[in-house]
């Protein structure tokens, strides 16, 4: 593919260079004040939040017991094909709760629009807001947003106190360079344009669950 | 009295007398306003993120060329394009060729108030390219062919009524008022549309220069499924919106949602470099972000209002306008309403066509107290005013008419003549019978006001009489 053909780029760059050689005023800072309270008890405000922002909690002893859990959600759901990122640990979990399903592996493209749901890992989780942190490795861009449910299945060691820890930790693991795509979810898909009436389901998915092993 | 001011007036008189319009609107707010006291409760010290949020735009636009050259230089590294558009027409010249050349039919977008500003949607429907909305807000006033009328809310002005209407018109295949039957409707109808569409364009909340990435805020989830389905993806953002920091967003995700919706944080905060990597399941072939100048380089060389370039575009100061609140959204007629819309509009548009925006507002300052990023709102609209007086853009009339009311200030003695002079007048046109008529000096104020009747004796006089008696 050819290089862009920027005629503007330098003349966009002189003008801003001109327009800064006399700096702005700044507000000054009233003191040094912390923006939020530490987040202690990540367990508990992480389950709090999910309450809060309508992601559904589900708590197992251990990742094994996580496949039975998931066999529980999917038997309530229409038949039809589920989206499963390819990973060692889900494939391994896969035959604890497939029973007759059919499994699209992320490893076979991206998801169908007929999926009936997504079960895909994390990067990390996010205790002051709720949130799951998924990255492109977690079974691609799709996985979180065209079945109608997303399942997440984490573990306990995956929890950070608040959205700085997370930024910091997929920075540091080099996740950020490696992806081209990161998502902090909080809850399912929702809309308020009608009304200011809260809908969930607006175009992504209606339910979020996290499937969360303690150990 | 420039057409775009005629317009406005004729407008906000309109509108402000429509009272089923103020209702839903102040509902809107209303709502608005409980979440977010809900959602500043959860910071410990909302003052001190302001303070943050502003440090932190005031460091990116003081180094503005610094920042977005190694922004650009990590999306290259990403495989992404990045291209420079020094103004709407280079913008949507580079997203038409861009569109024709590989054959695009159909585009997705979500909600971008660049491509609002650069008319977009016009220039792909013109070169063959259906260019459809997908945030339902937008998706509701492009069916009504209508401009957004809130920055965030765009069907803010709509009930529940006037959109089942517009769906059973437009859509066919749903009869009821029901939102949630609604939302399914639209979601069946857009679905349809994300895949089957060959691009898909999006703004972006942030430009993150470190790590090479555009941040992207969406509840409903058309700005991820417009950036993950279709095979190219265009990111089209103001060359203000870049942060130096992936971690500066740790602050901004929960500032930005607080002060747009009063959520603690928004359902989907996306981070998207470059096309899909080999390695990953999906996503575009093709990853472009166009950096729009129209006017912000400008706007940066003006020191005194360079803050205005820090907006994060939450609609704060829209929702807590006593203007916006009587006039609505559409009555301002330009891409950004509200209080950021009349600082900013006179900077890209030109301040003699829109100097009248300076003068909608009461400058109670609700607007600087919302404003997130600490922009300094109802001081820029005085400065605009200056500078439309400075520029001898003013009637002639009323440079006299204030020469008059300074010389008559300068002094007790010409102040109590002219005030002398102002009552007789006055008094005479009414025994004249001229109330309401075209010489009725004060006829400007009457005809939107009861006008008091002149009393008998001055301020003046009255209170030299009460202290002569004591």
């Amino acid at each position: 593919m050819p290089q862009t053909e920027n005629p503007s780029r330098e003349k966009i760059l002189a003008r801003i260079r001109t327009a800064l050689r006399e700096p702005a005023p700044r507000h000054e800072a009233a003191g040094a004040s912390a923006i939020f309270a530490p987040v202690t008890g990540l367990l508990d405000r992480f389950q709090k939040e999910c309450a809060i922002n309508l992601t559904e909690y589900v708590a197992v002893p251990n990742l094994r017991a996580s496949g039975a859990a998931i066999k529980e959600i999917l038997a309530a759901l229409p038949p039809g094909e589920i989206f499963v990122q390819d990973s060692p640990d889900l494939r391994e979990l896969a035959s604890e709760w497939q029973d007759g399903r059919m499994i699209q592996w992320s490893s076979e493209g991206g998801p169908k629009e007929s999926s009936q749901a997504t079960i895909s890992a994390c990067e990390a989780l996010v205790a002051q807001t709720g949130s799951v942190l998924v990255s492109a490795a977690c079974g691609g861009r799709g996985a979180s947003v065209v079945a109608p449910v997303h399942i997440v299945v984490a573990t306990v060691t995956q929890l950070l106190p608040d959205i700085d820890a997370a930024l910091a930790r997929v920075q540091e693991r080099g996740i950020v360079a490696q992806n081209s795509f990161l998502c902090l979810i909080t809850g399912s898909s929702r809309t308020a344009d009608i009304e200011k009436i809260l809908v969930m389901g607006a175009h992504g998915p209606r339910r979020l669950i996290v499937v969360l092993a303690m150990s | 009295m420039s057409s775009a001011a005629q317009e406005f007036l004729r407008r906000a008189v309109e509108k402000s007398a429509d009272l089923t319009h103020r209702q839903i609107i102040r509902r809107g707010v209303d709502q608005y306003s409980s979440a977010n006291d809900r959602g500043r409760s959860r910071f410990s010290d909302w003052e001190a993120a302001r303070q943050r949020c502003h440090e932190i735009k005031w460091e990116a636009l003081n180094n503005l060329d610094r920042y977005l050259l190694e922004f650009e230089q990590r999306v290259k590294e990403r495989g992404g394009h990045v291209f420079w558009a020094a103004d709407s027409a280079e913008a949507c010249r580079y997203i038409t060729e861009l569109a024709v050349s590989r054959g695009v039919r159909k585009m997705v977008k979500s909600k971008s108030m660049v491509a609002e500003e650069i008319h977009l949607s016009p220039a792909l429907e013109k070169v063959g390219v259906q260019a459809i909305e997908t945030d339902l807000g937008e998706y509701i006033v492009q069916l009504r062919d209508e401009p957004p009328y809130h920055i965030v809310t765009p069907a803010m002005h709509l009930t529940r009524k006037d959109i089942a209407a517009l769906f059973k018109e437009k859509l066919g295949d749903v009869d009821t008022d029901d939102p949630v039957e609604l939302v399914a409707a639209a979601r069946r109808a857009l679905r349809r549309d994300f895949f089957s569409a060959e691009m898909g364009i999006s703004g972006a909340n942030f430009l993150v220069a470190d790590a090479g990435m555009i941040a992207v805020t969406t509840n409903e989830g058309n700005g991820r499924l417009c950036t993950s389905v279709p095979r190219i993806h265009v990111a089209l953002a103001g060359i203000e919106k870049v942060i130096p920091r992936l971690q500066d967003l740790a602050v901004f995700w929960p500032v930005l949602a607080t002060a747009g919706t009063g959520q603690p944080i928004t359902c989907y905060n996306t981070l998207i470099g470059g096309p899909r990597k080999p390695n990953e399941v999906d996503g575009p072939e093709e990853f472009h972000v166009v950096l729009l100048d129209n006017g912000r380089s400008e706007l940066l060389a003006d020191v005194e209002q360079r803050d205005v370039l820090h907006c994060i575009r939450c609609g704060a100061c829209l929702n807590v306008c006593p203007v916006f609140r009587t006039v609505g959204g559409h009555t301002y007629g330009t891409t950004y309403p509200g209080p950021i819309g009349s600082v900013l509009t006179p900077h890209l548009r030109g301040l003699d066509e829109f100097q009248h925006l300076s003068y909608a507002s009461s400058l109670c300052g609700a607007c600087t107290d919302a404003c997130p990023v600490k922009i300094d709102l109802h001081h820029h609209l005085l400065e605009n005013r200056r500078n439309a007086v400075n520029r001898s853009t003013r009637p002639w009339t009323e440079r006299i008419g204030f020469k008059i009311w300074q010389w008559t200030m300068g002094s007790a003695a010409r102040f109590r003549f002219m005030g002398g002079l102002a009552r007789m007048a006055l008094r005479a046109a009414h025994r004249l019978g001229l109330d309401g008529t075209a010489f009725d000096p004060m006829g400007p104020w009457s005809k939107n006001h009861a006008a008091p009747r002149v009393p008998e004796k001055s301020f003046r006089a009255l209170w030299g009489k009460d202290h002569a008696a004591n």
